[in-house]
């Protein structure tokens, strides 16, 4: 019985991974044409994911969703209209703080700089904890007028509207000041990471127990539209939050003159200290903020040298990778001074790789900060003050255990298996639409026989010495020879494998269009392996009686998700601002609206707020990095807000597809006048 | 309040009226219009089939069920009061038109806490007209809705039954003596509701019961309730129509000049049942609870220790039509319990200790006879 019950769970969703799986697989073998590596690690963290987010969902299902109901049931017959005030504000508050949303964020903005970007890097880096603070206050603040909402049985339209008008403006005017207008994107995507994979089924679970005891039979769309209003508001008070912030932050300086001694007293109030200052200009900054910071070529060296040495090049590098940062960040003279200083290193370079004890810990602590304080909050509140319990208590306790092992072993899956796989894709991806052939690995030929060089002649009538290497499959070819890089002392000779572009100069069309399938297949994939998703589903399913399908939710969700990136990554690559590309899709998103039915309105805006979640977050930021990286933009904000849009788009135009088709079965509007009139 | 006069018993009319979501705030209108302090609201789907062309006609007709989003409204009036009131109903909400809506009353007996005022002498009630069918059956079967996937309503559909009314519950009885392990069997149920000429009921049902698969471990339960009078929506197919009028609105029409639906009675090949034949009429009874949502599962346990076989539960809604009630408790629940009538007086005797227990609670019992009880349990 047990297993027959684990099976059809694990397989399940072994069906909502495969496809993100088999997509990135196919992608990287056919597109970018090299193979998996550690695909043994990989296919173990996958493994991780499929049971993970088995354990998650049914953890969701048991406990935490009728844990939450229970409390929106009792909370209206119980208590008052500010104690439920209060206790919204309270688990906005609290649900952003479990959330690993900043963390997110802030990887997200590895390379925010505040030279560019001060005022971004001052919310990201200098106070994070108040833009917390103020993401949780929105978070707060939406949950609290949702269930005013719910009380009152207001429509949801009557908030959505408004709101929406207030945060499109806002951002409008953002756009006329040149500090204000980098935070827009931030502001945008806080909106959609906030709604994490517990907070959206308990929020969702408690405010269908809110409208089921209410018993409004207008407006209560069955007590949906908190999460679209989680994800709302939270965009309008980082906005207000960065207004207020704006006057006593710095405007935005060329790198050479922030890093300038003679600007350290402005470059304190973002950096605070002289070790983090290094860090930046290691980590986001190029040779001349390296050289702006160290004015003596002697320092300058030293500095490249200390590379070499694991604890110094953790502390200065962080998350970034050497290899990555010798490509993206080091000029050609400071790969050189790296060179030589590795050469005098007599064991070379060390590589941890991530311990499993390690990944696993981190992710439990991880998800205990996710499910207890927010379930914690929910029981005390139920015990306490509304002196109930839960229905079938036993349940619920195992549900809640169930989501926290389910949240452990998906994070520690995802950081193993989907994530690096996903890395491994999404790095590579600007190979696929940039023409700058990339290195790919280097030869250490010894000894190398210089005669073995000969000319090769070209148009201009003058000779390119080259010489003779066999390419993969055994075939000699002929490659140029550097002279730079062969020393005579000791007859090597460094040959640099470069991997030329995939498809020609340029931004090609195959080339962008391979990136925009890339987006698609992957917003599209990682959507439906998302567990709130499958809450929200079933949720709706639930409440329709099945007329709106689960099934069918999920793919509305997906395909909207999928479309999101595509835009997103569209506006990365052609540099569109962000507005321009909000302000027609709200615009359409509230036509839809106002055409659609209550329900609908409720489930589709809700739908936004699901789709970012543990599977797709580190998905899409590989992604972003790997673009942004690409071509050296700001940031890599603005996707998520993107994906958070389209779906709503999409599940309004599913829903408005349903109704058509069920509407050939209503009894036309006429019958029932003729009816009276008879 | 004493323990010797309460609970009081007496024979009322439980309707039930299912129309289209669109059209459920014109029946809340109608309803509160003639006087009903109250009614319960059960969301259901109906099932019909489409016909559709395959691929520009040319691989011919395709047919596939098609969901409709429906609401069920339920509440009880004085028996006396059930015709006129149905006549009135069928009229204002023209539910002598395929399509329109299922409308039927059903004798029980009833006891609740607290008893609703009698109607309003209806002044608004409009002489009766035209012809209300009155050999119905209502038969009711109860599925695992995993595995199940419409089975029944598709059968019911292709036998030309009737346009089934389907809604959720959840299983609820045995499960819970399983422990922790019960969280590896999946309480979603399926109750599917299908008027039907009381002729062909029996008929109706073994085909069902035969087809449907039901005479399987975990097929579920099917089971015939009488029905008073009722209209039956019989718009079972939507899509492309070749005549002027389709097949089931000519039956509509010949049964409204037949007064009755015995014309149509059909002739079902006598095949003997696989295994064992459905119990006989009158043996069983559907007891059935209204209680605030949450209550249910003191009335689920009283009814295990009383000797019930299990309980299905299904979450309705209370709606206030006098627009006066401040109650922020709204959410109810609904449990059926179907039990051999020899059970019946001890059942009812716990379960009207649990109403007494919650007597400020609105709840309420009803019981009904039912026939014709098959589950792979009994047999």
């Amino acid at each position: 019985m047990i297993w027959t019950y684990a099976r059809q769970r694990l397989a399940e969703q072994a069906r909502a991974v495969a496809f993100i799986v088999l997509y990135l697989v196919l992608f990287q073998l056919v597109v970018l044409q090299t193979v998996p590596k550690g695909a043994g690690r990989v296919a173990g963290g996958l493994g991780m994911v499929v049971v993970g987010l088995a354990f998650f969902l049914e953890g969701l299902f048991l406990g935490l969703m009728p844990l939450g109901e229970r409390v929106g049931q009792q909370l209206p017959q119980r208590t008052t209209l500010p104690v439920i005030l209060g206790f919204g504000l309270l688990l906005g508050v609290g649900a952003t703080l479990a959330e690993p949303a900043i963390a997110a964020l802030q990887t997200g903005g590895l390379t925010v700089t505040p030279w560019d970007a001060p005022l971004l890097y001052r919310l990201l880096e200098t106070e994070p904890e108040n833009l917390v603070i103020a993401v949780g206050a929105g978070v707060g603040v939406a949950v609290a007028a949702g269930m005013l909402r719910t009380w009152f049985g207001w429509s949801l339209k009557t908030l959505l509207f408004p709101t929406v008008g207030l945060v499109l403006g806002l951002s409008i005017f953002c756009t006329r000041d040149e500090n204000l207008a980098t935070i827009i994107n931030l502001a945008w995507d806080t909106g959609g990471v906030t709604t994490g994979p517990v907070t959206v089924p308990l929020v969702l679970s408690l405010g269908i127990g809110v409208s089921r005891s209410m018993g409004h039979r207008q407006g209560t769309a069955e007590g949906f539209g908190i999460i679209a209003l989680a994800s709302l508001f939270p965009v309008l008070s980082v906005l207000l939050f960065a207004i207020a912030l704006n006057h006593s932050t710095p405007r935005p300086a060329s790198e050479a003159e922030f890093f300038a001694p003679a600007n350290r007293e402005a470059a304190r109030r973002l950096v605070p200290t002289d070790e983090k200052l290094a860090r930046l200009a290691f980590q986001r900054g190029s040779e001349t903020a390296r050289r702006a910071l160290f004015p003596e070529a002697t320092q300058h060296a030293a500095a490249i040298a200390s590379l070499t040495m694991p604890a110094v090049r953790q502390a200065l590098l962080g998350p970034l990778a050497l290899e990555d940062w010798l490509l993206q960040r080091a000029s050609p003279a400071e790969q050189a001074l790296f060179k030589e200083a590795l050469a005098r290193q007599p064991d070379g370079l060390a590589h941890p790789a991530p311990a499993l004890g390690g990944v696993v810990l981190s992710a439990a602590g991880m998800a205990v900060r996710a499910v207890v304080p927010l379930v914690a909050l929910l029981l005390v509140v139920l015990v306490v003050i509304l002196r109930d319990r839960p229905r079938r208590p036993d349940e619920v306790l195992l549900g809640i255990a169930f989501s926290w092992v389910g949240m452990t072993v998906l994070t520690s899956g995802i950081a193993l298996g989907l994530g690096p796989l996903g890395d491994q894709v999404g790095r590579p991806l600007p190979r696929v639409f940039r023409s700058v052939p990339q290195e790919e690995g280097r030869l250490l030929l010894q000894p190398f026989d210089p005669a073995a060089v000969f000319p090769v002649y070209g148009r201009d009538g003058r000779a390119h010495p080259h010489f003779f290497l066999q390419n993969r499959a055994g075939e000699p070819v002929p490659v140029p020879f550097d002279p730079a890089r062969f020393d005579p002392a000791t007859g090597r000779y460094e040959h640099i494998v470069k991997r030329p572009p995939l498809f020609g100069p340029g931004l090609s069309l195959l080339g962008v269009a391979l990136v925009f399938l890339f987006a698609f297949g992957m917003g599209y994939g990682s959507t439906m392996a998302e567990p709130a998703l499958s809450a929200l589903g079933r949720s709706v399913e639930e409440l329709t009686v099945g007329t709106i399908k689960r099934g069918g939710v999920i793919q509305a969700v997906s395909l909207g998700v999928g479309l999101g990136l595509t835009v997103g990554v569209a506006r990365i690559l052609y540099h569109l601002p962000t507005v321009w590309l909000l302000v027609p899709a709200y615009g359409l998103l509230l036509v839809l609206t106002w055409l659609s039915e209550e329900d609908l309105t409720g489930f589709a805006w809700d739908a936004g707020g699901v789709t970012t979640g543990p599977v797709t977050v580190p998905l899409v930021l590989a992604m972003g990095l790997g673009i942004g990286n690409g071509l050296e933009v700001v940031d890599g904000f603005g996707i998520v807000a993107m994906a958070s849009v389209f779906p709503i788009i999409t599940m309004l135009l599913y829903g408005l597809l349903i109704r058509a088709r069920q509407r050939q079965s209503v009894p036309g509007q006429a019958a029932g006048e003729a009816g009276h009139a008879g | 309040m004493p323990a010797d006069s309460w609970p009081t018993w007496e024979t009322r009319a439980r309707i039930t009226l299912a129309v289209h979501q669109a059209q459920s705030e014109q029946a809340l209108r109608t309803l509160a219009a003639l006087g009903l302090p109250a009614v319960l609201i059960e969301k259901a789907r109906c099932v019909r089939l489409r016909l559709h062309n395959r691929l520009w006609r040319l691989l011919g007709l395709d047919m596939e069920l098609s969901d409709s989003p429906m609401e069920m409204f339920r509440w009880s009036v004085a028996a006396a009061e059930a015709m006129p009131l149905l006549h009135h109903l069928a009229r204002a909400l023209d539910l002598r038109t395929p399509g329109n809506g299922t409308l039927y009353a059903q004798e029980v007996r009833e006891c609740a806490a607290l008893r609703p005022p009698a109607l309003p002498a209806l002044p608004g009630l409009a002489p009766p007209t035209g012809h209300l069918p009155t050999d119905l059956t209502l038969i009711t079967g109860i599925q695992s809705v995993s595995g199940a996937e419409d089975t029944l309503p598709r059968l019911a559909l292709l036998l030309g039954a009737g346009v089934p009314i389907v809604s959720r519950g959840q299983g609820a009885g045995v499960r819970d003596r399983l422990g922790l392990i019960r969280i590896t069997i999946p309480p979603e149920k399926e109750l599917v509701q299908l008027i039907v000429p009381t002729h062909d009921a029996d008929g109706l049902q073994a085909l069902l019961i035969e087809e449907g698969r039901l005479d399987r471990p975990g097929g579920g339960i099917l089971y015939q309730t009488p029905v008073r009078a009722g209209l039956m929506d019989s718009l079972l197919r939507l899509g492309r129509q070749e005549h002027a009028a389709s097949l089931e609105q000519i039956i509509a029409a010949i049964d409204d000049l037949k007064q009755g639906t015995t014309w149509r009675k059909r002739v079902f090949d006598g095949r003997p049942l696989p295994g064992r034949r459905p119990t006989a009429a009158g043996t069983h009874r559907e007891i059935c609870f209204v209680c605030p949502d949450g209550d249910g599962d003191a009335f689920v346990q009283a009814a295990m220790e009383a000797g019930a076989p299990g309980a299905t539960l299904s979450r309705v809604q209370l709606v206030d039509l006098t627009g006066q009630a401040e109650s922020r408790n709204m959410a109810r629940e609904r449990g059926i319990i179907c039990v051999p009538a020899q059970r019946e007086a001890s059942l009812l005797e716990a379960l009207s200790r649990v109403l007494a227990a919650n007597a400020d609670s609105h709840g309420l019992l009803q019981v009904i006879e039912a026939s014709f009880l098959f589950s792979h349990q009994a047999s």
